[in-house]
């Protein structure tokens, strides 16, 4: 699969927020103008929404449709250290999301931290290449530095600055 | 005038405290580290720091702010120079010669000299700081809804326009972006909910710090894993104090670079690293060495270190007596004055004199720590640029969540932060700047009340938009900046400067040798 060139990305990234800026003034022309509370007609709650969703889709429409500069039509480069910094960025936002959204709340939230450093640091540092030995240190120092972070934040925001924790 | 002095004394006698020291010390170096890590930025270290503040007294939590905004916007340099990748945004400049005098093996007198220059820049914008305030807040006394409308127009448009100097159609898109989130939640003038979708969450509308937190903290994490890995330009630093001879020499330079990076901190949203572009194009324009910037010129260097440094002070200026900030690290400190009851705004100087003089004393006492800082750190600061990211990014993830979550304890801050996080990494691969965005969500508001409230007293009439002294300079400079940032006007301008040019080299090569 060839990775999307910058100028095709902008023609659609300008048809969609073009959409957004439609449907913002959509809204904005059908949101409630007050009339029982005698809102004067200028200061309507919809009126700047409605304006900003009109330049929202100006710009995006002259995005979609300008002559994009030389440069964009090029490929982004995709060589093995490209690849590896993709798989990286999306194994992250994987393990980001599944803490945020998932662990944060369900398990209290120093044993949830706890788990996700040692997970993001031995998953990100793993490298087949390694020896065994060298594997296991890697291991111990992202379980050191996973229990560090849960306990030290724990003791940071609930014991000193009193937040109830999620 | 007198006055003044009177409150700058008083403001330095609250200052002047152990707790002070104490805390400006430790800021300054969190963000001298924050700087220095790669991919952590002055925006983010301060946010996180918010939250960690909260609960100080406003005085304190304030300084601890500002020590980390100039130790990071410091700090940023070390990384510049060693590792050949700005250590924040307003580096990048610093790459150019910092990197080449340290491949040559004179890093540590780059570092030195980057030091002393970000030491002079900041207290030149100091300087700015405590003779501009008051006069610019005196001034916009007399700003009525017209003038304030116009204010948010500008500065959408010129940081839009100068944040992404290149392609400011996506410069004007993020700032019209960062203003449409500004409409979620109650409006300012009826408190009727705008965009919520039946969610009493989104009532309160979309908090800034959570929003800053997820954009330039979470999507730093994801872009920084995505970067190559850099390399040490040497593992040997060598003698780091400067030479105050070399300094001396280029005192005009350090003098211009001084006042522009202060009046680029000034407009709304351009921060310090254009503040940086700016001193570096003006110094090379004005050098007898111009052939040596970009492959280790010393002169390069010191102005670049010092344009970004005097645009910290800049940038304050608006954001205390407009409530507008000058950059996207003063957009979280505004919002932290907020959250610890500070009213920034053009009343400052008559309701709370001494906070913007104890303000120029915070930023006098972190320059002074970061100074000495710079200067003795040296073999630390090298160690923390080998910490491998693979370990540093999730401890800064840990804290990108309960930073937003401390503040309000609400989870639906969380969620903000991880939307903010996703998009903002998308909109950053695809070449958006984040600072319009940014500036948008704070003027939103600004822009949201005043053009109403405009609209009513004029009764619709567009005139007093158009004809008011300060509403005509506003609109005017705005709608010249919006001409010249279209693509064919700038292609138009750049064939007629290349037609003058050749009809000058044909007519100078069509005259006679004397």
């Amino acid at each position: 699969m060839t990775a999307m060139t910058p100028a095709r990305a902008d023609r659609l990234t300008g048809i969609v927020l073009a959409g957004l800026g439609l449907a913002v003034t959509a809204g904005s022309i059908v949101m409630d103008r007050l009339p029982e509370r005698g809102v004067d007609p200028w200061s309507v709650p919809g009126m700047v929404p409605g304006v900003l969703g009109v330049v929202l889709t100006l710009l995006g429409a002259v995005l979609a449709l300008r002559r994009p500069p030389a440069a964009a039509h090029a490929a982004p480069p995709d060589d093995a250290e490209e690849r590896r910094g993709k798989r990286l960025m999306w194994l992250a936002l994987g393990l980001c999301l599944f803490y945020a959204l998932v662990l944060v709340g369900r398990l209290p939230f120093w044993l949830a931290t706890i788990l996700f450093v040692f997970v993001f640091t031995a998953a990100l540092e793993r490298d087949p290449a390694d020896p065994p030995a060298r594997r296991m240190r890697k291991l111990a120092v992202a379980a050191l530095l996973a229990v560090s972070v849960g306990v030290g934040v724990h003791l940071l925001f609930q014991e000193l600055f009193f937040v109830r924790m999620p | 005038m007198l006055e003044s002095f009177t409150h700058l004394a008083s403001a330095f006698a609250t200052m002047a405290t152990v707790t002070t020291l104490l805390n400006v010390i430790l800021a300054t170096l969190f963000g001298i580290v924050i700087g220095a890590l790669p991919g952590l930025t002055a925006t983010m270290g301060i946010a996180l720091l918010t939250t960690l503040t909260y609960k100080f007294e406003p005085n304190q939590a304030i300084l601890v702010l500002i020590g980390c905004y100039v130790g990071a916007i410091y700090g940023g340099s070390r990384t510049a120079i060693l590792l050949n990748i700005p250590g924040t945004p307003a580096n990048a400049a610093t790459t150019l010669d910092g990197f080449p005098l340290a491949r040559s093996g004179r890093g540590g007198e780059a570092m030195g000299l980057a030091t002393m220059a970000s030491v002079i820049g900041t207290l030149v914008g100091v300087l700015a700081l405590a003779v501009v305030a008051p006069i610019l807040a005196d001034f916009a006394l007399g700003f009525g809804s017209y003038e304030y409308f116009w204010l948010a127009i500008f500065g959408i448009v010129i940081a839009g326009q100068m944040t992404a100097f290149d392609d400011p159609l996506k410069g004007w898109i993020a700032g019209v972006l960062g203003l449409l989130v500004a409409m979620i939640g109650q409006d300012g003038l009826h408190a009727h909910a705008r965009f919520t979708f039946g969610s009493t969450e989104l009532a309160g509308g979309i908090a800034l710090i959570p929003a800053l937190v997820g954009a330039f903290g979470f999507a730093e994490v994801l872009s920084v894993l995505r970067e190559r890995r850099a390399e040490l330009a040497t593992r040997t630093v060598g003698r780091i104090w400067p030479g105050f001879a070399k300094l001396w020499q280029y005192k005009r330079t350090i003098g211009r670079s001084g006042v522009i990076g202060t009046i680029v901190g000034i407009i709304p949203g351009v921060g310090e690293d254009i503040g940086a572009w700016v001193s570096y194009a003006a110094a090379r324009r004005a050098s007898a060495e111009k052939e040596q910037f970009g492959k280790g010129s010393q002169e390069g260097l010191i102005s670049a270190e010092t344009g970004n440094n005097a645009a910290i002070p800049g940038a304050l200026i608006p954001a205390l007596t407009l409530a507008v900030p000058g950059s996207a690290p003063a957009a979280v400190l505004l919002a932290a004055m907020f959250l610890h009851g500070i009213r920034p705004g053009p009343t400052i100087m008559i309701e709370q004199p001494e906070f913007v003089y104890g303000v120029v004393w915070m930023v006098v006492f972190a320059t002074l720590s970061m100074g000495v800082f710079g200067l003795l750190l040296t073999r630390p600061l090298l160690l923390v640029l080998r910490i491998p990211r693979e370990r540093l990014m999730p401890v800064v993830f840990v804290l990108c969540v309960i930073g937003p979550y401390a503040i309000t304890q609400r989870l639906f801050d969380v969620w903000v932060m991880l939307a903010f996080g996703v998009i903002g990494y998308v909109l950053r691969r695809m070449s958006y700047p984040m600072a319009p965005l940014v500036l948008g969500i704070i003027l939103g508001d600004l822009l949201d009340k005043n053009l109403r409230r405009a609209l009513m007293l004029a009764d619709g009439d567009p005139t007093p938009f158009l004809t008011r002294p300060i509403s005509m300079v506003l609109w005017v400079t705005t709608a010249a900046l919006l001409v010249f940032g279209m693509a064919p006007v700038r292609r138009a301008l750049t064939r007629l400067a290349g037609m003058a040019r050749r009809r000058r080299g044909a007519r100078d090569a069509d005259q006679p040798v004397q």
